[in-house]
């Protein structure tokens, strides 16, 4: 088969069908700062607290369960949510943290998700659990990567598992016998071949969404902040989430454009 | 474009698009049903005078032929009055949403083209 890959692409593809997932430590951090210091302003807007000095953004993030209780935990996200999506730059900084990956992933005319998810998990919340799950069990495209990006570090029961991709091979041929099973049992019998993701922040994740996925109740000290938001190639099929409701074009090449607007002269008056 | 939601559930979009952007919701208008037909969208158009702008259910309610959407959110501009739509949470305020929500209808039209089948 032709393929002119170049080494680092072909390298980085290798990896995404090894593991599953690919983390890419970003040399410049001007995109994720540019996140973080979005999320750090907003959420103190919403708490109505001082906004923290940049240095100690982590802490402040680390530490939000010491401001923000389980109660008021959905509806500040919400609202966070809402800032940060109605941010002009926003979008465009999350899409850069990961341009070059994503290039060399997917492709370069991408469709990206309208609005990016913000997952905060308290520690011991259980109300913020995303049990196990395959994206595309519930309607997404498989042409469709993940880009997670922490905003503070991540590991042990503060970061999200994924199901190893050569033990999911076994899961996928006996599907049948975990019909029935509730989540919980399912994960069960799975948990010893998951993998806990170690992440820090100015790292960025991306992760193949087919394999299943989730996250436990973090029994860690500190708050889990992450966010994540799919990408796929503009042409490729779309499961239940379409282009414009869902996922915009953000990468449209011109030649496209000359083609879409293409008709053919009239050959009759 | 060949889809149909009902029109109480496209209401329920509406609604709480207005709500979450604190729009008025003033008075609805439902579309005749027969295919390529915009007489309401024209009336409600004309009309405009005393509202801010229209907010519909989806993009994909604006004509399907490029000219004639043209010409639609031409009015919109020469009004001064802002194009909404809920569904796909996006606006029409100027030049630049005007060719976002272009390039998302020419894309519309040119996926039944490409691979479909997962």
């Amino acid at each position: 088969m032709t393929n002119y890959l170049n080494k680092n692409e072909a390298e980085l593809g290798e990896k995404l069908l090894k593991n599953g997932y690919v983390i890419s430590k970003q040399k410049d951090l001007t995109h994720l700062n540019y996140i973080r210091n979005l999320i750090v302003e907003k959420s103190s807007k919403i708490l109505k607290i001082s906004k923290p000095k940049d240095k100690d953004f982590e802490n402040f993030l680390n530490n939000i369960h010491k401001k923000l209780s389980v109660k008021n935990l959905n509806k500040f996200r919400l609202k966070l949510i809402k800032y940060i999506n109605d941010d002009k730059d926003f979008k465009r900084n999350y899409f850069y943290s990961a341009k070059q990956p994503l290039f060399a992933l997917v492709g370069n005319e991408l469709a990206m998700q309208s609005r990016v998810n913000l997952s905060i998990q308290l520690p011991k919340d259980s109300s913020s659990l995303l049990p196990i799950h395959s994206d595309i069990w519930s309607g997404d495209s498989p042409f469709e990567v993940v880009v997670w990006i922490p905003l503070v570090n991540c590991f042990s029961s503060k970061t999200m598992y994924l199901l190893k991709p050569e033990k999911y091979k076994k899961i996928h041929k006996n599907f049948h016998k975990y019909v029935g099973q509730s989540s919980l049992d399912f994960y069960k019998s799975i948990k010893n071949d998951v993998e806990w993701i170690k992440i820090n922040f100015g790292e960025i994740l991306i992760f193949n969404q087919a394999l299943p996925h989730g996250n436990i109740i973090n029994k860690e000290s500190q708050t889990r902040w992450s966010m994540n938001c799919r990408f796929k190639s503009i042409y490729s099929p779309y499961g239940d989430k379409k282009i414009g409701e869902f996922f915009e074009p953000i990468t449209l090449r011109v030649a496209s454009k000359i083609g879409m607007k293409y008709h053919l002269p009239k050959t009759d008056d | 474009m060949g889809e149909r939601v009902p029109q109480n559930i496209q209401n329920l979009v509406i609604r709480d698009f207005c709500e979450k952007n604190n729009l008025l919701y003033n008075l609805s208008a439902s579309e005749y049903a027969m295919p390529r037909c915009h007489k309401i969208l024209d009336q409600v158009i004309k009309e405009l005078k005393s509202l801010d702008g229209i907010v519909a259910y989806s993009v994909f309610q604006l004509p399907e032929d490029n000219k004639k959407r043209y010409a639609v959110i031409n009015r919109m501009f020469k009004k001064n009055k802002i194009f909404y739509f809920a569904l796909e949470n996006m606006t029409i305020k100027n030049q630049e949403d005007l060719e976002t929500i272009e390039n998302i209808w020419l894309l519309k039209k040119t996926l039944p083209n490409c691979l479909k089948k997962i």
